[in-house]
C-alpha cells in the first residue's frame, strides 16, 4: 500500500474508534487498557500528521481529498470528509497535539491505577480526538454539527472525569451549559446559510447544505447585501467564541480547565478551543464573502479586550493551572486581532495585508496549540509529582525534575513571545500587520491598529512578567512544602512528549519561512493570494514584512548571535582569569540562622504591583488579623486574606443566573402535575397555531 | 379500464374509507366500555390498510404495499391483542366519568371537525387524491388529541395516542404516495408500537403502584 493522504486518513480514523473500543472492552485490566488504548490513539495520531503534511506540502495544485466515511443511510444526512489546506492545517494541529498527548497520557494514566478506571479516561479519549480530527474535516453542516457534539459530549464527560469532587462537578456543569449555548447559535446560523444556499441553487437537497453550497454564497449578490448576512456573522461568532473562550464569554474555561486530567486539558487549550477559531475562519473566510468594515472591528476590539484581561487575570492566578487557562483566553485574543485586521484589510481591498494578519492569526493558532500543549504537559508532570496545583506550595522543582523544569522554561519563553522561538515570530507577524494598517485608510478608524499595537504589546509584557512567576515561584528557590520536596521526575513517556512539542516550538521559530511556505495553498484558498515569497529574504533565512517600511527579522540569526555573544565570558574567562583562585561560601542569610522557604517570594506578592496598578478592575480585598500577646510588635499568628473580583462573574452572571432562577420558579406554577393539564396545554396551542395559519 | 378513470374510481374510495375512519373515531369518543374501544380502534386500523392497498394499486406504489401489511399485522392483529390482555389483565371494564359528558363531546368533536377542514382549504387544489383525505386526516389527529385528554384511564389515552397516529399515517399514506420514503413510514409506525409496549408496562406499574389507572392521581408523583 502506498502511502498517501487517502490511504492514511481512514487508517486514523479507525485507530482511534479501535483505542474507543479497547478502552471499553479492558475496563477490568487497567494495565492492558492503558496500553492499548492510549497506545492506538498514539499510533493513528502519528498516522493523521503525516497525512495532513503531505497533503499541506503537495502544492496549491492538488486537488483536495474527499472521502465518504459511511454510506447514506438516511436521505439527507452524508458523512463525508474533505481535506482541503484549511483542514488540512488544523488536522495538523489535532493530530499533532493529539499524538504528543497520547504519549503523555500512557505515563500520565499510571497516576491514576487503583482510583479511577482508565479504561473509560482512554475511551472517551480517543472519542474525542476521533470527534475533533472529524469537525475540522467535515464536509457539510450536519455531520459537521453531529462531531461537534460528540467533541463536546466527549470533552464535558473527561472534564468531569473526576466527579467525585464537587468543584468538578460544577465546572463540567458550566462547560455543558456555555458549550450548548455555542452550539445552538451555530445550528441558527447554518440554517439562515442554508435557506440562502437553497434559494440561489433552487433546492433545498443535500448540496445546499454542504460546505460548497455555501461556499458558493459568496459570489451571489443578493446574499451579500442580506441582513441575514449579518445575523449569521453574529450568531457564529457568539457561538464558535463560546468554544474558543472569548471575552466574555470564556467563564467556563478557567472553570473546566484546572479540573480536568492534566492529558485533557492540555488538549482542551491547546486543540478543543481551535475548533472555534477553525469555525470561525471557515465561515468568515470561506462562506461569508467580502465583509463589511463594522465586523473586522467587532473581532478586532473583541480580540484585544480578550488579550489584554486574559493576561491580567492570568497574573492574579495562583493555581497552576487556571492560571494557563487565563493565557488561554489571551492567546485566542491574540489570534482573533489577526483575524479581525485581515477581515478589516478585506473590506478595504488590501489583499496583500488581509492575507498578512491572516497569516499571523493563524501562525499563532499552531504556535499556541505547540506552547499552550507543553505547559499544560509540564503542570501535569508538576501535579503529577506534588498533588497540589497551588503554587505557593510549589517550589525547588528545578533540582527535582530538571528536565520537566527546562521544557517548562522553553514552553514558558515561547510564550511570552520572547525571540526566538515561536511566540515570537507569530506576534511579530500581527505587529507588522497592525502597524501597516495605519496607513491603509483616511478614516478614524485607522486608530484601531496603533491602539491594537500598543494593547499587544501591554499583553506580551505583562505575559512575560506572568511567566517569570510561574516559573520562578514553581521551580526555584526551596520547596515551600513537604509534596515539593518529596518530587520526583516524571516517566519517560511524559518526557518524551514533552520533548515532541519543545522540537516544535523550535522548528517553527527558527524556521518560520519554512513553515510559511506550507500555508501558501491555505491562504490560496482563502484570500486569493500566496505571499511566502514576499516574506522570505537570504533564502529563507531572514523574515521580511511584505513592503519596504516593514521590519526584517531573522530568529535563526538572533540565535547564532546569542550564542556567541554567550560564549564571549567564557572564552574571557579562560584567557584573564583561569589561574584566579576561586572562594565558595555561604550565602547571605541577613544574620538569621540559614534562609527558610518562609523567606521567599510567594505568587501573590510577585503580582502585587500589578494588582496595584489595576486596581479598578480588580477591586483586590484583604483582610489581615493579628493576634499578639504583648504589643503588636510581637506577633504570635497572622491571617491574611486576599480577593480579586472576576468583573464578568459578578456583574454579569451571577445577575442573569438570580434571574434565570427567578424566572424559573414563577414558571413552577405550570407544572400542575396533572396529565390532562399538560395535555390541554398542548392541546391550545397546535390549535392557536392552526389558527394562526389560516 | 382508461388511466385516468381508474384513478377516479381509487380517490372515490379512498373517500369512502376515511370517512368511516371518522365516524369511528366519533364512536370511540362516545364509546366508555374499554373491550369496545378496543375493537372500534382495530376497525378504524382496518380502514387504515384498505385505504393503503388501495392507494398501492390504483397508484402502482409497491412499497405501500409494505406499510398496508405492516398495519394490518400490528395495529389490526398486535396491538389490539395485547390491549385486550392488558384490560383483562387489570380487571377494569369501563372508563369512568370523562370531564366532557357525550353530547358536550360529539359538540366538541364537531368543532374540531369543522377547525379540520378549514385548515385543509388552502390545500384543496391537490389534484393528486381525494381532496377531503387531508381534511379527515388533520380531524383524526385533533378529536384523537381531545379524546386524550377527555380520558382518565391510562389505558384509554394510549388508545387516544393510536387514532392519532392512525391519522397522521393517514396523511402520509393518501396525500403524499410519492412524496414520503418508506423509511419515515417505517419510522413512524415501529415508533407507535414501542411506545405502545413501554406504556402497557407502564399502565401496569400504575395500576400497582397506585391500586387504579387514574392518571389523574399522578400529581401525587410532583415535588
Amino acid at each position: 500500500m502506498d502511502i498517501t493522504p487517502t490511504t492514511l486518513l481512514p487508517l486514523t480514523l479507525m485507530g482511534y474508534v479501535l483505542g474507543c473500543a479497547a478502552g471499553l472492552l479492558f475496563l477490568r485490566h487497567e494495565k492492558l487498557a492503558n496500553l492499548c488504548s492510549f497506545g492506538c490513539a498514539t499510533l493513528a495520531a502519528l498516522c493523521g500528521t503525516v497525512a495532513c503534511v503531505m497533503s499541506l506540502t503537495a502544492g496549491p495544485a492538488a486537488a483536495p481529498i474527499q472521502l465518504q466515511l459511511l454510506p447514506t443511510l438516511i436521505p439527507y444526512v452524508q458523512f463525508t470528509v474533505r481535506l482541503d489546506p484549511l483542514s488540512a492545517f488544523f488536522g495538523l494541529i489535532v493530530s499533532l497535539l493529539g499524538f504528543a498527548l497520547s504519549l503523555y497520557s500512557l505515563g500520565y494514566a499510571r497516576g491514576f491505577y487503583g482510583r479511577k478506571n482508565v479504561g473509560v479516561l482512554g475511551a472517551f479519549f480517543n472519542l474525542l480526538l476521533l470527534a475533533t480530527t472529524l469537525v475540522v474535516m467535515a464536509d457539510n453542516a450536519f455531520f459537521f454539527l453531529m462531531v461537534w457534539e460528540i467533541m463536546a459530549l466527549s470533552a464535558y464527560c473527561l472534564v468531569s472525569f473526576e466527579h467525585e469532587k464537587p468543584e468538578t462537578r460544577s465546572a463540567g456543569v458550566l462547560y455543558f451549559v456555555m458549550s450548548h449555548i455555542g452550539t445552538g447559535c451555530i445550528m441558527l446560523g447554518f440554517l439562515l446559510l442554508f435557506q440562502a444556499s437553497g434559494r440561489v441553487l433552487g433546492n433545498y437537497g443535500p448540496d445546499a447544505y454542504s460546505f460548497a453550497g455555501f461556499h458558493a454564497l459568496t459570489g451571489n449578490v443578493s446574499w451579500l447585501s442580506s441582513g441575514s448576512r449579518d445575523a449569521a456573522f453574529l450568531l457564529f461568532l457568539i457561538g464558535f467564541g463560546v468554544k474558543a473562550g472569548i471575552v466574555p464569554l470564556h467563564t467556563w474555561l478557567p472553570a473546566a480547565h484546572p479540573v480536568a486530567p492534566s492529558n485533557v486539558s492540555a488538549f482542551m487549550s491547546g486543540v478543543l478551543i481551535k475548533t472555534g477559531i477553525y469555525g470561525m475562519t471557515r465561515v468568515f473566510f470561506d462562506f461569508l464573502g467580502t465583509p463589511p468594515m463594522w465586523w473586522g472591528v467587532t473581532v478586532l476590539s473583541i480580540g484585544t479586550i480578550s488579550a489584554v484581561l486574559g493576561v491580567l487575570y492570568a497574573l492574579m492566578q495562583h493555581d497552576l493551572k487556571r492560571l494557563l487557562a487565563y493565557h488561554s483566553i489571551e492567546n485566542i485574543g491574540i489570534i482573533l486581532m489577526g483575524f479581525g485586521a485581515s477581515l478589516m484589510f478585506l473590506h478595504m481591498n488590501h489583499p496583500l495585508l488581509a492575507t498578512l494578519a491572516l497569516i499571523a492569526g493563524l501562525y499563532h493558532t499552531i504556535n499556541h496549540a505547540v506552547f499552550k500543549g507543553l505547559l499544560f504537559l509540564g503542570a501535569g508532570a508538576v501535579l503529577h509529582a506534588t498533588h497540589t496545583r497551588d503554587m505557593e506550595q510549589m517550589g525547588g522543582l528545578a533540582k527535582r525534575m530538571p528536565q520537566t523544569a527546562f521544557f517548562f522554561l522553553v514552553g514558558a519563553v515561547a510564550i511570552s513571545a520572547l525571540p526566538p522561538l515561536n511566540g515570537f515570530v507569530s506576534e511579530w507577524l500581527t505587529y507588522q500587520s497592525l502597524l501597516q494598517g495605519f496607513g491603509t485608510t483616511d478614516s478614524l478608524l485607522r486608530l484601531m491598529f496603533p491602539i491594537g499595537g500598543a494593547l499587544l504589546a501591554l499583553t506580551s509584557a505583562l505575559a512575560a512578567a506572568c511567566f517569570v512567576k510561574a516559573f520562578g515561584i514553581t521551580f526555584l528557590a526551596q520547596p515551600r512544602s513537604e509534596a515539593a520536596a518529596q518530587a520526583h521526575e516524571a516517566p519517560l513517556t511524559m518526557l518524551l512528549a514533552q520533548a515532541v512539542l519543545v522540537a516544535a516550538c523550535v522548528f517553527l521559530g527558527l524556521f518560520p519561512t519554512v513553515f510559511l511556505q506550507v500555508l501558501d495553498p491555505l491562504t490560496q484558498q482563502l484570500t486569493g493570494l500566496q505571499i511566502s515569497q514576499q516574506l522570505t529574504l537570504a533564502n529563507g533565512l531572514v523574515l521580511s514584512g511584505v513592503n519596504q517600511n516593514g521590519g526584517t527579522v531573522s530568529t535563526l540569526g538572533i540565535t547564532l548571535l546569542g550564542l556567541c555573544l554567550l560564549s564571549i565570558p567564557f572564552v574571557l574567562w579562560l584567557v584573564f582569569a583561569r589561574r584566579a583562585k576561586t572562594r565558595i561560601g555561604p550565602t547571605w542569610d541577613c544574620g538569621l540562622k540559614g534562609l527558610t522557604p518562609r523567606m521567599e517570594y510567594t505568587a501573590t506578592g510577585f503580582s502585587k504591583p500589578i494588582r496595584m496598578i489595576f486596581k479598578a478592575l480588580f477591586r483586590p480585598r484583604r483582610e489581615v488579623q493579628r493576634e499578639y500577646d504583648f504589643s503588636p510588635y510581637f506577633t504570635t499568628s497572622i491571617r491574611f486574606e486576599a480577593h480579586v473580583e472576576e468583573v464578568f462573574e459578578t456583574r454579569i452572571y451571577r445577575p442573569l443566573n438570580r434571574w434565570v432562577l427567578w424566572a424559573s420558579r414563577r414558571m413552577r406554577a405550570l407544572q400542575a402535575g396533572s396529565l390532562q393539564a399538560y395535555l390541554i396545554y398542548i392541546f391550545i396551542t397546535l390549535l392557536l397555531l392552526l389558527l394562526f395559519a389560516l | 379500464m382508461n388511466h385516468s378513470v381508474s384513478i377516479e374510481i381509487g380517490s372515490q374510495i379512498i373517500m369512502l374509507l376515511a370517512a368511516l375512519m371518522l365516524v369511528l373515531q366519533l364512536l370511540l369518543v362516545v364509546q366508555r366500555m374499554l373491550l369496545i374501544n378496543i375493537r372500534l380502534f382495530a376497525l378504524q386500523s382496518l380502514m387504515l390498510t384498505a385505504i393503503a392497498t388501495v392507494v398501492a394499486y390504483y397508484y402502482n406504489a409497491t412499497h405501500v404495499y409494505i406499510v398496508a401489511v405492516l398495519t394490518l399485522v400490528g395495529k389490526v392483529i398486535f396491538l389490539p391483542w395485547l390491549l385486550n390482555r392488558l384490560v383483562r389483565r387489570i380487571n377494569i371494564v369501563q372508563e369512568i366519568e370523562p370531564l366532557f359528558n357525550a353530547p358536550t363531546s360529539m359538540l366538541i368533536c364537531g368543532g374540531l371537525t369543522l377547525l379540520g377542514y378549514l385548515v385543509a382549504r388552502p390545500f384543496t387544489t391537490l389534484h393528486k387524491l381525494g381532496n377531503n383525505t387531508l381534511a379527515i386526516a388533520i380531524t383524526l389527529l385533533l378529536t384523537g388529541f381531545f379524546l386524550m385528554i377527555n380520558r382518565r384511564k391510562a389505558i384509554s389515552q394510549v388508545l387516544a395516542l393510536l387514532t392519532i397516529e392512525n391519522g397522521v399515517m393517514l396523511a402520509a399514506v393518501a396525500l403524499t404516495t410519492y412524496g414520503m420514503p418508506l423509511v419515515v413510514e417505517l419510522g413512524i409506525f415501529f415508533d407507535v408500537m414501542v411506545a405502545v409496549m413501554v406504556l402497557g408496562i407502564l399502565v401496569y406499574r400504575i395500576r400497582e403502584s397506585f391500586d387504579s389507572m387514574d392518571t389523574s392521581k399522578l400529581d401525587q408523583l410532583k415535588g
